[in-house]
């Protein structure tokens, strides 16, 4: 049986694939763990909250050709995101998550050995912990041998957040097994030291690290009191953090829109037009913004928003959270530089590209965007839209308009071949068109299409 | 047992600066909750529940 890629790390199991369905195997050697999990009523407790992905015990262990151990069949997440593609509050909310799980751990008697965001995934608008093979039985005066993974991996990405720019989470893409301290104090303003838990997790800590060699027998002289106290306090100093507060380019779109309401209203009831009586279960929103249209599926259609302004990102997914919305996953993404393949052998974290397949594509006032400010030929644009999704609904917006006037303003037009028919004639290669209608009284033109065969 | 414990570095001095932590977070929390228990004295208010309480409480 082939583990996933990302799985080599923890011997207590692996992750694998059959047939289009993730499976964990969990080895012998660790069913000692496992079974407290399970029988101490934590595992219940934590998915009654929905804190811990659910499972269920594979009995025919024969079929995947194991002779041992155990083979669980976890709750199936659709889309895996990464924490690169995060904005601050589903960064804070998933380390928030990993200290809460920890401390329940700690209540029954267990612990657990890792804390990275990659143990965290989103799903029906929450975060969920889904590394069942996390918790370990705790062993009383052992400090927490996930405390400077925890700094380096959620500390770190959320105190750049806070104090430098609510972007730089991407940061953690070059580092995925965390940003290493040193590297994080030298980002960080003098200011941070006078607080005290930067201070104390932070500068204290990159002090620490690399210079003080372990002192044999210091492991042992802890607690689990010790141990609540510093869960508690990085909940609490967790809980404090907010983003840096920074204009973007794309903040207030909607609401300081050169183009008003009349046009939104128009788009809007295109869009629902033409999505009435179509067959898709899932949509992918490109350039979503604040997710003004991936508002407009309902509760049975998945959406994924994705944008690369982390502020309108972070915008939905607190929209989403205090309505209780559960059907659209947001996340930030630059798709001019979007997500690579990372890990060991490039193979652990898929790209973005490999990972967003839906039934519906939206790439509404996007198009100029790629072709004018970013130089994408158009040719290219069909030909990465194509693999996304059977439908697209697409927005042209021609040379005449506002927008791509202020976009072609300081700079020489070198773009002869922008223009409305050849636009069409691209991609009617690769779809069929089956409607075009203006935008109210706009030059913007709006298209759905088919995938051909 | 550390086969699996320690599948992860805890880092270099990782421990000692958790007992650090420990002592100075178990300190500020002692006045804290001092603090809020002679608030409460003087208010008749009850401090805020902890987060198990509410999830008793649901």
């Amino acid at each position: 049986m082939r583990s996933h890629p990302a799985s080599y790390r923890d011997t207590a199991g692996f992750v694998f694939l059959q047939h289009g369905k993730v499976y964990r195997y969990v080895h012998p050697a660790y069913e000692m763990h496992y079974s407290s999990l399970m029988e101490s009523g934590l595992y219940d407790e934590l998915v009654k909250k929905g804190k811990l992905v659910g499972h269920s015990e594979i009995t025919e262990r024969d079929i995947f050709s194991f002779t041992d151990g155990k083979i669980l069949f976890p709750e199936q997440i659709p889309f895996i995101s990464y924490p690169y593609e995060w904005s601050f509050d589903m960064w804070k909310d998933a380390a928030l998550l990993t200290l809460q799980v920890a401390t329940a751990a700690l209540k029954k008697g267990m612990i657990l050995k890792d804390a990275t965001p990659f143990n965290v995934q989103f799903n029906k608008g929450k975060p969920v912990f889904i590394d069942t093979l996390s918790f370990e039985n705790y062993e009383d005066g052992k400090p927490w041998v996930a405390y400077r993974q925890f700094s380096e991996c959620f500390l770190a990405p959320l105190l750049l957040m806070h104090y430098c720019h609510p972007g730089t989470h991407k940061l953690f893409s070059v580092y995925p097994n965390g940003i290493p301290m040193d590297v994080l104090v030298s980002l960080l303003p003098k200011r941070s030291k006078w607080n005290m838990n930067t201070l104390l997790h932070v500068h204290l800590q990159a002090k620490f690290s690399g210079k003080q060699k372990q002192k044999s027998g210091v492991e042992d002289n802890f607690s689990k009191q010790k141990l609540e106290i510093l869960l508690k306090g990085l909940e609490s100093f967790v809980q404090k953090l907010s983003p840096k507060k920074i204009k973007t380019t794309w903040d207030d779109y909607y609401t300081d829109t050169i183009l008003g309401k009349d046009y939104l209203q128009a788009k809007t009831t295109l869009v629902n037009s033409f999505i009435n009586g179509l067959d898709f279960k899932n949509v992918i929103d490109l350039g979503a913004n604040e997710g003004y249209f991936s508002l407009l599926f309902t509760d049975d259609k998945q959406v994924i928003a994705t944008d690369s302004d982390p502020n309108c990102i972070n915008n939905l997914y607190l929209k989403n959270k205090a309505a209780g919305r559960s059907n659209i996953l947001p996340l930030v993404n630059d798709l001019t530089t979007p997500s690579p393949a990372i890990g060991w052998n490039n193979t652990e974290r898929a790209s973005v590209t490999e990972r967003l397949k839906a039934d519906l594509v939206l790439a509404l006032a996007l198009v100029h965007h790629l072709a004018i400010a970013n130089n994408v030929p158009l040719g290219l644009i069909a030909n990465w839209l194509q693999p996304m999704g059977a439908w697209l609904i697409i927005e042209f917006v021609p040379k005449t308009d506002e927008k791509v006037k202020l976009l072609l303003q300081n700079r020489k037009d070198i773009f002869v071949d922008y223009n409305l028919e050849h636009f069409k004639t691209i991609f009617a290669a690769k779809y069929h068109i089956l409607k075009e209608e203006k935008v109210g009284n706009t030059g913007r033109i709006l298209f759905l299409m088919k995938r051909k065969p | 047992m550390h086969f699996f414990i320690l599948y992860i570095d805890p880092g270099s001095g990782s421990y000692i600066l958790q007992m650090i932590i420990a002592a100075v977070l178990g300190v500020s929390f002692f006045f804290k909750n001092f603090w809020l228990a002679v608030k409460a004295f003087f208010t008749g208010k009850r401090p805020k529940k902890d987060e198990d309480e509410k999830d008793r409480a649901e």
